[in-house]
């Protein structure tokens, strides 16, 4: 019987975990650092607004422009009780208005030419925008929606609407699986499980809650027997990963590369903390709009990625995946009150990023070892399973199609990308409510397609035909459906 | 045609962990003593009195901790498998509810109602106090009817999105039709019942207080088999009697048919039910049969179509085909764990009298199922879905914990009285292993010969094969603990 040992995973590592980190290796530039400048340098973070983000609220239109665009959404959003529609000026009486957010560089409608503004919670957004690291997707969807949030969530996931694929693997998972060994860990989801985006069965992808709450549990009582019963435990996963049959095979290598990153990755908590205290506490600073899920999920993204940059070793995460629930706002939604439901989700994500981001620009200041250029390695991008209904109900809004997606990080183009869905009651009459897609006219939709596509090919340097493999189009279907694959969004520089 | 098949240890231990939560010896040999074959056995399991339980405290941690406490020690453990079910299928969360006490009357239909005619479940869970504030039908009204509810009795309650066959079963305009059969049902504050507010109920008799001629007549499944290509109007049906109109759509859902003709319901909720307790990955043709066997499209009795479940040849495919196993949910394996080896957690938290002494919620928090906090309407993902780097970890805890527990009574883990092995210096590894795979049900990934118990035997002799020295207290518990360590951590424990 031959059974492998991981020589690496001993308890002895218990301290060693913590030495390797010591402060004497911090100045020096391990293997990894080879790899600066180039684009397996990159990151990727997946932010998934749970529960169907309203993106008529998320980005608004402040006049009509050469369109009707402000008059359709005066329409559709109500003033009075239990209205969410945006005031076009500054609000008034403790609630806020499109002013509050409005961008001072150029955010108009490439189709109508109307103004948009950010809703007042995104403030931070704004700010993102106007300094060129934040780009607006308008009218994000693919052919024949759902308005089921489980279907919705998987075509997201997947980008895979007619199920063209074998398998349900996530749309990254899919580039993930070809660029990577089983034995890699290059993902982390930040929660209990997998996030559906990263999902495949070629390598490993981390679930971690909380990296100090990351470690193997061993037993103290019996220390000096603690080898042996490591030594089992390795052996016993190893056997079922490799001689299992079903769903034994998952769980020996999921066991395998949880106990190989147990040792790693919860010393890249201590380690951030001990060095950039001053910044985990801005997470948790609630004037700076720190405090939630979403700044304490960004924040384990910011202590993986600091100890990835810095080339801590078996650590060596590019993608990851969070998210933040509560957009299922059939009721009580709130429009530009401060407390309402949806200023706070958009308060808390877009404040969160900018946390995050600021986090990630001292990272790079005064290093000299490639670190230097974080900034410009990151890219997230903001997306919600779908937009919902054109016209709200009582006081919320049901299940919708189109809507906005963002792209924040370094590198960007900056600016509008895409068109505003068309709002009009004509739409609302015939098509139930809400915007259909279309790949033709002034108001053609932006397939997420096209999105994942662009970021695989333009960010992470995919070949196009590797690309056009990961994300097929949709063949045989209605002309009007998504057949160009150029992946050529105008998002990066 | 198996109903009568002769009933085997093996089978009988199957069918307790399946229906159950582990199967404990004393269980077995009562199970093999009292029937000779499958149909017998299921209906001792299954022709239980439901119990009036209902995990009720105004601190729902200590609710959940009730439940938890409720699933170790009773004696029905298919009734509390049937009430995880429908907590799942109908998942609705105390983080949106906030209310404890509205928490524990839904959860007490999942026991009263779980094994018998499902529509009568529907309907009650249509006029619950804790779903109607959960999916909004408090918050529905004529003048914007909310489609919350509606969808997900559709999509989740009653037809799924797809049929069997990939077709869909329902339309938007289904779901916009039925929001107006629930619009103004509200609950009484006091007594939390379900009541019907006319004047916030669409009518749809184009008066005055009703004006919404577009929303045309009440008609719903429009070109279903069932019902042709007029579909059936429900507000016809009820009339002036308002409050019936739920009672319209429920008949016209419960009568629906998918695109192959079959009853839209039965074959849903039998699906539902066979991932569940027999096979995640059913064929059709399985879910036919049972519906048919069970006369499910006609009854709903979900009794009788478990029992067409536990006799059935595919229930006991895993015992042969390893590709068939299906993944413990986190309860499952905790209190399985719990029960095999005869220990109780402590106090009102819940906690293990060892290792980390975290609270029992908080460690099925971290495996990722909380109790009466779904994660969504959706409940919770199945299979290897429960398997990641984080809730591995946690599983791997709470068993480390499980092996650390000592003290007084059940709360502490005494190996030396789950197995008798004697006092000596030369004990055969080979039975030690045998014996503690047995007890955790997993005998079969841990047979003679396997790698299996290889790996364990050499954990016992340290490498050194040959027999190993229980002469000594301090040697005997240590090896003993770790390898029920070692089981519980297992992938094949992670299965059953």
């Amino acid at each position: 019987m031959a059974i492998s040992r991981r020589q690496f995973l001993r308890r002895s590592g218990f301290a060693t975990a913590g030495g390797l980190m010591g402060p004497g290796i911090l100045g020096n530039p391990w293997m990894q650092r080879a790899l600066a400048e180039t684009i397996g340098d990159r990151y990727f973070i997946s932010f998934f607004l749970n529960g169907g983000n309203d993106g008529l609220n998320t980005v608004v239109p402040y006049d009509n422009g050469g369109g009707t665009l402000r008059s359709d959404y005066e329409n559709a959003r109500r003033t009075n009780s239990g209205g969410i529609q945006l005031d076009a000026g500054s609000g008034g009486g403790g609630v806020e208005g499109l002013d509050q957010a409005m961008p001072t560089s150029s955010f108009l409608d490439p189709n109508t030419g109307a103004q948009l503004s950010f809703h007042p919670g995104l403030q931070a957004f704004r700010d993102l925008y106007d300094a060129g690291q934040l780009v607006v997707l308008q009218g994000c969807g693919y052919p024949e929606p759902s308005l089921s949030h489980d279907v919705a969530t998987t075509i997201w996931e997947t980008g895979d609407p007619f199920g063209a694929l074998a398998g349900s693997k996530g749309w990254a998972g899919r580039h993930l699986e070809a660029e990577y060994n089983p034995t890699d860990i290059p993902a982390v989801t930040i929660d209990n499980q997998v996030a559906g985006e990263l999902q495949q069965t070629g390598t490993s992808v981390l679930a971690i809650r909380r990296l100090n709450r990351f470690g193997f549990p061993y037993d103290d009582e019996y220390e000096d027997d603690e080898q042996a019963k490591q030594d089992a435990f390795d052996a016993l996963y190893d056997e079922a990963a490799a001689n299992g049959s079903g769903p034994a095979v998952f769980i020996g290598n999921s066991g395998a590369a949880t106990a190989q990153a147990a040792q790693s990755y919860p010393a890249l908590h201590t380690d951030y903390e001990n060095e950039r205290g001053g910044f985990s506490d801005m997470y948790d600073d609630q004037n700076l709009g720190g405090g939630t899920s979403t700044t304490r999920d960004l924040r384990e993204v910011a202590k993986i990625i600091y100890g990835t940059a810095k080339g801590v070793p078996n650590v060596n995460s590019r993608f990851f995946q969070v998210h933040n629930g509560g957009y299922d706002n059939h009721s009580d939604q709130g429009g530009g009150d401060p407390d309402g439901r949806h200023y706070r989700l958009h308060r808390e994500v877009s404040a969160g990023i900018k946390i995050f981001l600021d986090d990630i620009a001292d990272m790079a200041n005064g290093q000299t070892d490639g670190r230097q250029n974080l900034p410009d390695k990151i890219c997230i991008l903001v997306w919600s399973e779908f937009s919902r209904r054109i016209i709200q109900n009582d006081n919320g809004t049901d299940h919708g199609t189109q809507g906005p997606m963002f792209v924040i990080g370094g590198g960007l183009a900056g600016g509008v990308v895409g068109n505003h869905p068309n709002i009009a009651q004509a739409v609302i009459d015939n098509y139930n409510g809400n915007t259909p897609y279309s790949q033709s006219g002034g108001f053609r939709s932006t397939d997420i397609r096209d999105v994942y596509g662009t970021i695989l090919k333009n960010w992470m340097n995919v070949p196009q035909g590797t690309v056009q493999a990961i994300l097929p189009a949709d063949g045989g279907n209605p002309a009007d459906y998504w057949t160009v694959q150029d992946f050529d969004l105008p998002i990066f520089l | 045609m198996s109903e009568s098949t002769a009933l085997d240890e093996a089978s009988a231990r199957h069918l307790l962990r399946r229906s159950g939560f582990g199967a404990i010896d004393r269980d077995v040999e009562r199970l093999l003593s009292r029937n000779e074959t499958r149909g017998e056995a299921a209906a001792s399991i299954l022709d239980y009195k439901p119990s009036k339980f209902r995990p009720r405290n105004k601190d729902i941690d200590i609710a959940h901790n009730k439940w938890i406490k409720f699933m170790v020690r009773n004696r029905t453990p298919i009734q509390e498998k049937l009430a995880l079910f429908w907590h799942d299928h109908f998942a609705t969360s105390n983080d949106v509810v906030r209310d404890p006490k509205q928490m524990a009357d839904q959860n007490r239909l999942f026991r009263s109602l779980g094994k018998g005619d499902f529509r009568v479940l529907m309907n009650a869970i249509n006029r619950d106090a804790a779903m109607m504030d959960f999916l909004d039908t408090i918050r529905n009204s004529k003048e914007e009817p909310n489609e919350n509810y509606p969808r997900e009795l559709q999509e989740l309650f009653c037809f799924g999105v797809f049929d069997l066959d990939g077709q869909p079963n329902y339309t938007q305009e289904d779901i916009v039709q039925i929001a107006r059969a629930f619009t103004g049902w509200r609950t009484n504050s006091k007594n939390n019942q379900a009541y019907l507010n006319e004047n916030r109920h669409d009518k749809g008799t184009g008066a005055p207080e009703d004006p919404y001629p577009e929303r045309g007549p009440k008609v719903i499944f429009a070109g279903n088999s069932a019902f042709g290509p007029g579909g059936y109007d429900f507000g016809a049906a009820a009339g002036t009697n308002y409050e019936a109109e739920i009672d319209e759509v429920m008949n016209a859902i419960f009568q629906h048919q998918d695109s192959a003709g079959r009853n839209t319901v039965a074959h849903w909720i039998g699906y539902r039910l066979i991932t569940f307790f027999a096979d995640p990955e059913p064929t059709n043709a399985y879910v036919e049969s049972m519906v048919s066997a069970s006369n499910f499209d006609t009854t709903f009795n979900v009794r009788d179509f478990l029992y067409q479940v536990f006799v059935s040849d595919e229930f006991y495919a895993p015992l042969s085909d390893p590709t068939k196993r299906s993944v413990k949910w986190p309860v499952d394996y905790v209190i399985t764990t719990l029960r095999l080896l005869g220990m109780k957690l402590r106090s009102r938290y819940q906690y293990i009298n060892g290792g980390s002494y975290d609270e029992i919620r908080d460690q099925l928090s971290n495996m990722g199922q909380l109790l009466l906090e779904p994660p969504s309407v959706f409940g919770w993902d199945w299979e290897t879905s429960w398997v990641s780097s984080s809730t591995l970890l946690a599983r791997y805890g709470f068993a480390r914990d499980v092996i650390s527990a000592r003290g007084r009574g059940k709360t502490t883990l005494r190996p030396e009285r789950l197995f008798d092995f004697a006092e000596s210096p030369a004990v055969d590894p080979e039975i030690v292993v045998e014996a503690i795979a047995n007890l955790l049900g997993v005998g079969d990934e841990f047979a003679p010969a396997s790698n299996n118990r290889a790996i364990l035997v050499d954990y016992l002799t340290d490498g050194n094969g040959g027999t190993v020295d229980f002469s000594d207290y301090e040697t005997r518990d240590m090896k003993l603990r770790g390898a029920i360590c070692l089981v519980l951590q297992s992938p094949a424990y992670m299965l059953h």
